[in-house]
């Protein structure tokens, strides 16, 4: 093992990265936006581009890189198993049905939104509607933490688990909500408002401005994230994940620590619940289920638990693969040898294996946080150099 | 005169160019043009998906993969993903991006499920070069088409062109084909129970609004009748409370999936036999061979939009079609929603021989289609009203005889 390692990564420059990061977003913003719709493209590019990574596949990973982040607060930073978060994409989902559509027909309010002011229903304008749908999504964090942070490590899990499975029955069953219509139940709420962004409302097939847009949001998770771990609170998170009766006896107060890391991680997960709506065009109950959690799970363990960088490759890598690289490389590959076999198909194998040996071979991930990776390999370091850890505990 | 050589130069060019493209434009004389279908080839619907595909290459193959004067391929869409398991909204955000992306693609043929559409028909719709045709072999949800949910179905359309067709009628018919099957029989007082699903809401919705209109007491209270809870170990309190009311018949408007199994083993146990009380349910319950096997199953009532395939005309190319289907693949179609399938395909490449080639002119010719029943491979005539809907609205009436669906009624909605 590296006796390189910096002992605690937290000292690192919280900075550097918003430079490489401008420069890829903008090329990517300059690739989709100006060369995909120029018609002097090479077809053989343009086909690779379509088939390989189209524009919405891309903006799709960026709505679960937004929300891997999220979740990554709550498991990678404090500690807390999540098994529920799907909720809180639903209800960020809502929040963009309720307030920037024409569910509630027989109202007729209109905030700076991008429909003429005589259309029906609540129209709220989409960065406002964002905001909002992070603070409720927070608030809901708060209410469900609330009761259950006294409970450890299974048990919350279990809790959340239940959670999770709660609020999106609401929704799938909320066509009568004690009288009240307030989701469509599972005809789901289709058609929600463009995103004005000042020049014009964006249209379907304006993908160039909702990457530059989803970029924005993962930026603004990505800082909010490094920004709090360098603090206080991130700091308190830490100690609470690697020994909870410690943190609390150095006086880390438990409850308010904890309950921030839900209230941030909800928060990212409304962020992503109103650009996810934006992005497919409405609210479907059926999306909000156990599995879509696990994925989100499955991302932050395979990227790197607690690091931001590993979070992003891991909802990359997963998104892609599920929703577009899998049936890219079956095509491409039936296309060669003219067999017919359906890789998607072969999708939960892959992800079942890919964990199997990434529990075997690299336990904390693809880009591992140094401190993780500090603790998972503590006896070996202890043999090689007893020396290097002893800064960090 | 001296002759400047640039100009020479750049007349020589423009020459070779226009002489270029005039070749190139003659030796152009077959395009080759993308049809696609869009389906879930993941989850519960995987096999059916697979057998529609199935489907309309085996009618591209009888075409010779030719329409009109076009060389027609075909391009398969998965509309679901391993994580979800069934059709996935973001999937169909993307399929219906990419299909306006293709340049070489002109039609859809899809999708399975209607809230799938409603992603989809609207990008198609803004299509700069289009709108895009998409005709659906399985949609079913009024909405799409018709005034149905507020807002619909104008919501679907933003430039007001209506570029969705279907094949398959509407669950409203459906529905009013089963409440006038019902009075025929002679029932008075109905009991009806909904799965809480978009799909079985609506059916249940068209049944309780007919049905009333026919002068049958509805039992049920509010416009679809009473949700179902398909996580419920059993019924007993549902049925015991229907039974108080003593109804001649219940009627079931949803999916056998949703625990249908348990339903109608209660139904039977609780309110009694099912010529005693009889039941009866929309197409969410055919096909199924588990249902089928039940023995409180016998003496059901099965309606089902479109032609079973058991009713498909003989002797004519939808005999043929399904003889040859059984031939190339060695198996029967899955049900006939997959020879629907091909009905779609087959509207769409009528469109496409009778046009120039641009997605905006099979536009215009979609309006004008109108293939025989002789010719369809469903063996009704495939030509639709101004919404999209196909005019041929049949409904057949099946039931659950010696564990298989035995041919009852053919029922026309005017």
């Amino acid at each position: 093992m590296a006796k390189t390692i910096a002992p605690n990564n937290v000292a690192k420059s919280n900075r550097k990265w918003i430079t490489g990061y401008s420069i890829i977003g903008l090329l990517l913003f300059i690739t989709y936006q100006f060369l995909l719709p120029w018609e002097g493209l090479p077809l053989g590019i343009y086909d690779a581009i379509y088939r390989w990574m189209p524009p919405s596949a891309i903006n799709e990973s960026l709505v679960y890189i937004i929300m891997a982040l999220g979740l990554n607060i709550v498991v990678g930073y404090a500690g807390l198993l999540d098994l529920g978060y799907v909720a809180f994409w639903a209800i960020g989902g809502y929040c963009a049905g309720w307030f920037m559509s024409e569910f509630f027909y027989f109202l007729n309010i209109n905030f700076l939104g991008s429909v003429p002011a005589e259309a029906p229903g609540i129209h709220i304008n989409f960065w406002m509607v964002l905001l909002i749908g992070g603070f409720v999504c927070a608030v809901f964090g708060i209410l469900i933490g609330a009761p259950t942070l006294r409970l450890k490590s299974d048990y919350l899990a279990l809790v959340t688990l239940g959670f999770g499975e709660i609020i999106p029955q609401v929704f799938f069953n909320g066509e009568n909500f004690f009288g009240y219509n307030i989701s469509n139940g599972t005809k789901g709420i289709v058609g929600v408002d463009s995103i004005p962004v000042g020049v014009k409302n964006l249209g379907p097939f304006d993908f160039g401005w909702k990457l530059l847009i989803f970029l924005l949001l993962t930026a603004v998770m990505v800082f909010i994230s490094l920004r709090l771990r360098r603090g206080r609170l991130g700091r308190a998170w830490l100690a609470i994940r690697e020994d909870e009766l410690a943190a609390s006896m150095m006086g880390v107060p438990l409850m308010r620590t904890k309950l921030s890391a839900y209230a941030v991680g909800a928060f990212a997960g409304g962020l992503g619940g109103v650009a996810f709506a934006t992005h497919v065009n409405g609210v479907y109950a059926e999306r909000f289920n156990f599995t879509i959690s696990i994925f989100l799970l499955a991302m932050v363990v395979l990227g790197g638990m607690g690091n931001v960088w590993g979070v992003i490759l891991g909802a990359f890598i997963l998104s892609w693969v599920n929703g577009n690289g899998l049936t890219a490389f079956g095509q491409l590959y039936n296309e060669q040898f003219g067999t017919e076999i359906d890789f998607a198909s072969f999708t939960f194998l892959l992800f079942g294996l890919v964990l199997i040996f990434m529990m075997l071979f690299k336990r904390e991930g693809l880009l591992p946080e140094s401190r993780l990776k500090l603790m998972l390999h503590e006896d070996e370091l202890d043999q090689i150099d007893a020396s290097s850890k002893s800064g960090d505990k | 005169m001296k002759k400047n050589p640039a100009k020479v130069a750049l007349v020589a060019l423009v020459a070779a160019a226009v002489s270029l493209t005039l070749v190139s434009s003659s030796s152009n004389a077959a395009t080759t043009l993308y049809i696609s279908s869009d389906l879930p080839k993941q989850g519960g619907s995987a096999d059916q998906s697979e057998s529609t595909n199935k489907a309309i290459k085996l009618l591209l193959k009888r075409m010779n993969n030719k329409a009109g004067k076009y060389i027609i391929k075909f391009r398969e869409y998965d509309n679901s993903t391993a994580a979800k398991g069934s059709w996935d909204d973001a999937q169909c955000a993307k399929n219906a991006q990419a299909h306006v992306a293709a340049r070489d693609e002109v039609a859809v043929m899809g999708t399975y499920n209607s809230g799938c559409a409603k992603i989809i028909v609207p990008i198609l719709n803004q299509d700069p070069k289009g709108p895009m045709i998409m005709v659906s072999n399985a949609n079913t949800n009024p909405g799409l088409t018709k005034i149905w949910g507020p807002g619909e179905p104008a919501k679907y359309y933003p430039n007001g062109k209506r570029n969705y067709y279907r094949v398959v009628t509407t669950d409203d018919n459906q529905g009013a084909a089963a409440a006038e099957y019902a009075k025929s029989l002679g029932v008075s007082k109905v009991y009806v129970l909904n799965d809480r699903q978009t799909y079985g809401q609506g059916v249940a919705q068209s049944f309780t609004t007919n049905a009333k209109k026919l002068g049958l007491t509805v039992l049920s209270a509010g416009d679809a009748g009473e949700g179902w809870d398909d996580k419920a170990t059993n019924y007993e309190a549902l049925f015991t409370k229907i039974k108080a009311l003593s109804p001649d018949m219940l009627y079931i408007g949803g999916i056998f999936d949703l625990n249908g199994g348990q339903l109608v083993k209660d139904k039977v146990k609780y309110l009694g036999s099912n010529t005693a009380v009889k039941m009866m349910m929309p197409d969410g319950f055919t096909g199924y061979p588990d249902f089928l096997a039940l023995p409180e199953a016998a003496g059901a009532y099965l309606s089902f939009t479109g032609l079973d395939i058991s009713q498909f005309p003989k002797g004519g190319v939808a005999e043929d079609f399904q003889d040859e289907y059984l031939l190339t693949y060695g198996e029967a179609p899955t049900s006939s929603f997959s020879v629907y399938g091909a009905a779609a395909a087959q509207v769409i490449l009528d469109a496409i021989s009778r046009s120039n080639g641009t997605r905006k002119d099979i536009f215009e010719k979609m309006k004008t289609v109108n293939i025989s029943a002789a010719k369809s491979v469903v063996g009704t005539q495939l030509k639709f009203d101004k919404n999209g809907d196909i005019l041929s609205k049949d409904i057949t009436i099946l039931i659950v005889k010696d564990k298989t669906e035995t041919f009852v009624k053919k029922i026309t909605i005017k």
